[in-house]
Formats: C-alpha cells, sequence, structure tokens
C-alpha cells in the first residue's frame, strides 16, 4: 500500500522528463571552512562527484566529520558551496533555491521540533509552512502517526518524548508535504532497535512512493538493508560508491560494515 | 508573503504564550503583578507638584504609564529566548529547509509579538481602571495608548533580536537581554521624577518617548500638544531603526 499520494512526485516527472533521470547531480563539489573562528582552513568536501536516481534510496556513509552532513547542507541550501556544482530536481542549488525547497523534506541530525508543541501542531506547523491544505495534513499526520506508533501520544508536548519518539516525529515532519526528494541525516540515532527496525520499515516504505531518499547513517546494516547505492566518504572525498552487494563482492567482504571499515580503517591507517 | 504560513506562526507563538511558562509570567503575570503591588502600596499617598508634571494626584496614578511601558519592553526577554532557543534547537535550519521566506517569518513574530502587546496593555487598563487610577485620560487618549505601545514593541522586538544575534545561547540570550531593559527602566520609565541632566541619556532610549507620551495621556493633556506627537515620532524613527536593524543582523549573524 501506498502511504502517500505520488502527486508532487508526478509534477516533478513533468518538470524534468525522462531525459533527466537524475534526482541529484553532484560536481566536484569542494566546501573550505574559513573565517574567524576556524583556525585552519578545513576541507570538509573536497571535489565529490556522484548523482542519485530518481526514486533511488541512495545512502551517504563516512566517519564522523567525513563531510556527509556538509554535503546535504549543501543541497538542501543551508550553506554554499566553495566550488563545484549541485542539482537538486534539476535546479541549480546557487541560483533555484525556492524551487527546491518546494521539492524536498528534510529531516535534520538534530531532532528539530518545538518542543512545547504537541506531534500533531508539529506536524500541522510544517505542513502549513509547504502550503499543504489542511484536510490533506489531517489525512497524512494521521497515518504517519499509526504506522509509527505515535497516534497514543499525539497530544502529547514533544518535551515529554523519549528520544526514539522524537525522532520518529522528526521524520514526521519532513515528510508531511510529500516531497519528491528526502533528505535522511541520521534518522534513527539514539533509537532502540525496537523502534529503529520499526523506522527501517518504514523508510523502505518510501521506495513504493517513488520518492528519491538520501540517507546518512552511522549504522552501516541500516544502509545494507534500506539503500539502494552507497556512497562511501572520508576526508571529504568519495572513497566507494555502488549497490551495497557490488562493493561486498568487489571487495571480498561478509558485509558492508566490513568494506567500511577496510576503506576507512586503511586511510586512517595511512594518515590520509 | 503566503498568508497560510503567516498564520502557522502566529498560532503557535500565541500557543508559546500559553504553553511556555517563561513566556506567561513575562508578559502576563510580571505586569499584572507590578500593578497590584504598586497599586495597593502607593494607591492611597497622595502627592502634590508631582515631578516634571506639577500636578497633584496619588502616587499609583503617576507610576502607571511608566508601567504600561516597561511591560511592553519585556516582550523583548521572550523574543530574545524565543529566537535564540529555536537557534539550538535547529528550528531555525529546518524552517530555512522549507519555502518559508525570511519575511513571511518575521512578520509573523512581529503579528504575535504586537498582539501580545494589545492584551498586555488591555489587561494593565482594566486593572488600572479598577483600582480608580485612570481618571484624567480620555477614550481617545486610551486608544492612542495603544497605538503608541504597538509601535513600542517594534524597538523591542528589534532589542530581542539584537539579544538573540550576539548571545551564543538562549541562557546568555536571557541574561544580556538586561543590558538593554535595565538602564531604560532605571532612568527612562517615568516611575520616579529624575533631575533633568538625565535627559541626556534617556534620549537615546525609546521607552522615554513611550512613557512620556503615556503620562500626558494619563494626565488627560489635550491631544493638540505637539510634545505627544513630538514623542510619537521619534517613537516611530527609534522602532523603525531598531527593528531593521535586528531583522538585517539576526538574518546576516544570528541564524546559523
Amino acid at each position: 500500500m501506498n502511504i502517500m499520494s505520488e502527486s508532487k512526485t508526478e509534477d516533478f516527472k513533468l518538470k524534468f522528463g525522462p531525459e533527466n533521470p537524475n534526482a541529484i547531480e553532484v560536481r566536484d563539489l569542494v566546501k573550505i571552512y574559513t573565517g574567524r573562528k576556524v583556525i585552519e582552513e578545513v576541507r570538509a568536501v573536497d571535489g565529490i562527484s556522484f548523482s542519485v536516481n530518481k526514486g533511488e534510496l541512495f545512502g551517504l556513509l563516512g566517519p564522523n566529520g567525513a563531510g556527509k552532513t556538509t554535503t546535504i547542507n549543501i543541497l538542501v541550501g543551508l550553506l554554499d558551496q566553495t566550488e563545484g556544482e549541485a542539482f537538486v530536481g534539476g535546479y541549480d542549488v546557487k541560483k533555484n533555491l525556492p524551487k527546491i525547497k518546494e521539492l524536498i523534506g528534510v529531516c535534520p541530525q538534530q531532532a528539530s521540533v518545538y518542543q512545547y508543541l504537541n506531534a500533531k501542531e508539529n506536524i500541522e506547523l510544517f505542513g502549513n509552512l509547504h502550503l499543504v491544505k489542511k484536510e490533506v495534513i489531517n489525512e497524512r499526520m494521521e497515518k504517519f502517526l499509526n504506522l509509527l506508533g505515535l497516534s497514543k501520544a499525539a497530544n502529547r508536548a514533544a518535551k515529554k518524548y523519549s528520544g526514539g519518539m522524537l525522532r520518529q516525529l522528526n521524520l514526521i515532519v519532513a515528510l508531511i508535504s510529500d516531497p519528491a526528494i528526502l533528505f535522511l541525516d541520521e534518522p534513527t540515532v539514539g533509537m532502540d532497535a525496537r523502534v529503529r527496525r520499526a523506522t527501517w520499515d518504514f523508510i523502505n516504505s518510501l521506495k513504493n512512493t517513488n520518492k528519491t531518499v538520501i540517507l546518512t547513517t552511522h549504522y552501516i546494516e541500516e544502509a545494507e538493508v534500506l539503500c539502494d547505492r552507497v556512497a562511501i566518504i572520508d576526508f571529504g572525498k568519495l572513497v566507494a560508491l555502488g549497490p551495497p552487494k557490488e562493493l561486498i563482492a568487489k571487495h571480498g567482504a561478509k558485509d558492508l560494515e566490513e568494506v567500511f571499515l577496510k576503506i576507512t580503517g586503511r586511510r586512517i591507517m595511512e594518515g590520509l | 508573503m503566503k498568508r497560510q504560513r503567516i498564520f502557522a506562526f502566529v498560532k503557535i507563538q500565541l500557543k508559546s504564550l500559553i504553553k511556555v511558562p517563561t513566556a506567561l509570567f513575562i508578559i502576563l503575570i510580571l505586569p499584572v503583578a507590578l500593578i497590584l503591588i504598586f497599586g495597593f502600596a502607593f494607591g492611597s499617598i497622595y502627592v502634590e507638584d508631582y515631578g516634571w508634571t506639577g500636578q497633584d494626584g496619588y502616587l499609583f496614578e503617576f507610576m502607571v504609564p511608566g508601567f504600561i511601558a516597561i511591560s511592553g519592553l519585556f516582550i523583548a526577554i521572550p523574543v530574545a529566548l524565543s529566537f535564540s532557543e529555536d537557534r539550538e534547537q535547529g528550528l531555525l535550519k529546518r524552517i530555512n529547509t522549507t519555502p518559508t521566506t525570511a519575511a513571511e517569518f518575521m512578520v509573523s513574530h512581529i503579528i504575535s509579538n504586537i498582539f501580545m502587546a494589545i492584551i498586555q496593555v488591555a489587561i494593565i487598563f482594566v486593572l488600572t481602571f479598577l483600582m480608580g487610577a485612570m481618571r484624567y485620560i480620555t477614550l481617545t487618549g486610551i486608544l492612542l495608548s495603544f497605538v503608541i505601545m504597538i509601535i513600542f514593541t517594534l524597538s523591542t522586538i528589534g532589542f530581542g533580536l539584537i539579544t538573540a544575534t550576539v548571545s551564543k545561547s538562549a541562557k546568555a540570550a536571557g541574561g544580556l537581554v538586561w543590558i538593554f531593559l535595565l538602564p531604560q527602566q532605571l532612568l527612562a520609565s517615568n516611575l520616579y521624577p529624575l533631575p533633568p541632566e538625565t535627559q541626556i541619556v534617556t534620549m537615546f532610549m525609546p521607552l522615554y518617548y513611550a512613557s512620556d507620551a503615556l503620562s500626558l495621556l494619563f494626565f488627560g493633556v489635550d491631544l493638540g500638544n505637539l510634545r505627544i506627537w513630538w514623542d510619537l515620532l521619534i517613537l516611530v524613527a527609534f522602532s523603525l531603526v531598531l527593528i531593521i536593524a535586528g531583522i538585517l543582523l539576526f538574518k546576516k549573524y544570528g541564524r546559523a
């Protein structure tokens, strides 16, 4: 069962047409942090290029400080790149940010919801910011709250939620506008194993809605289970790209975690 | 600008008045407490030839305009706190990833804070009336008082935004905002007579013009009195400069 309408996804197809299969395209992207607060220049993203197909669930993996969140922040318009190009939904992030914001949903690493509001009020607010009609907000909200098991706590203030519940609310808020492209930055951090599994099922079900999902995660198993393709970033550089199974076979590893450790571990050992 | 977005923000900001104890205390409970405490303490003390007014009356009557103006000034505290907290919790960044424009966000904050100021002034007027300290003000004077407080609220939002911009955390904002509030409260509130020499400082404080105009209205000074309109004009200028400076500074340095 599709948990969402495909209205925006259809619009999205019309805008870009079959000649442009990429939902996201990143070319030679560089982000250098400079300024008063930074003692020495930091090359957080160092010339990475990749593309994400429409309807793909794409994982961005990497150790802490590898440049995953910086890349996402550039794609959603929170940061300006230093060099290179980035396109989201065919739009240049430097030139067409308002258009991009209409297409995307962002689930940030920090559970960013109004603590004094309850789940319903938070979801309604973000639905309104995307100009979703009231009845549609209510319909989707009920569906998501049920699917993630938050219905009973829907009228409770967010500040009374557990860490896992806050994360789930964070995810629902990102989905309320039925975005064509969804950015999930560490969506399951802090969840217990049971809630994490339920959230995986939920994210997996998004594949049926033809959404493009960009997922960053520390849980390599999560990426292996959910993602069609993954990119491994280390020290701001793209060090591996492909479907999890292909990467596992290529590196003769037993799972993606081993691949990850082989690649990133070796680079740490080599002092790169 | 889309009304749906502005109304959505106004709605949640007004909800904070009920759901956030700090906001409720600062915006409603504190002004009410001030009026009640000072009303009962000084409501029966009769003074002659009071301060610059040169009028006779109950001491509390001379203080009411100052309390109204100070209550409006307190709005800077929840403004500074809410912007700092929203930034700390990543909400500003999240809102920035939606199609919401900076203008929609700021306009909604201005509307909700003006609405809060109107509620605040209305409550103070009702209480003051019940305590018999509104003997001279006319109906037009009451309406003009609301206009003065609406304009003054813009300057307090400006103070709140500037505080949020320079503060690293909500806790710091809660302390720093008093740099703007305390000197105005002590020197420019018209709560008690001060020597004319202090005017060299108070002329740079928007609270002075708000409380001065309110004092004139409370003592039934004719609306044709140019001093009221001069106060109002300077207040408009202060408020515009502060709100524009607050918005620009916060937009440039305060959102990250």
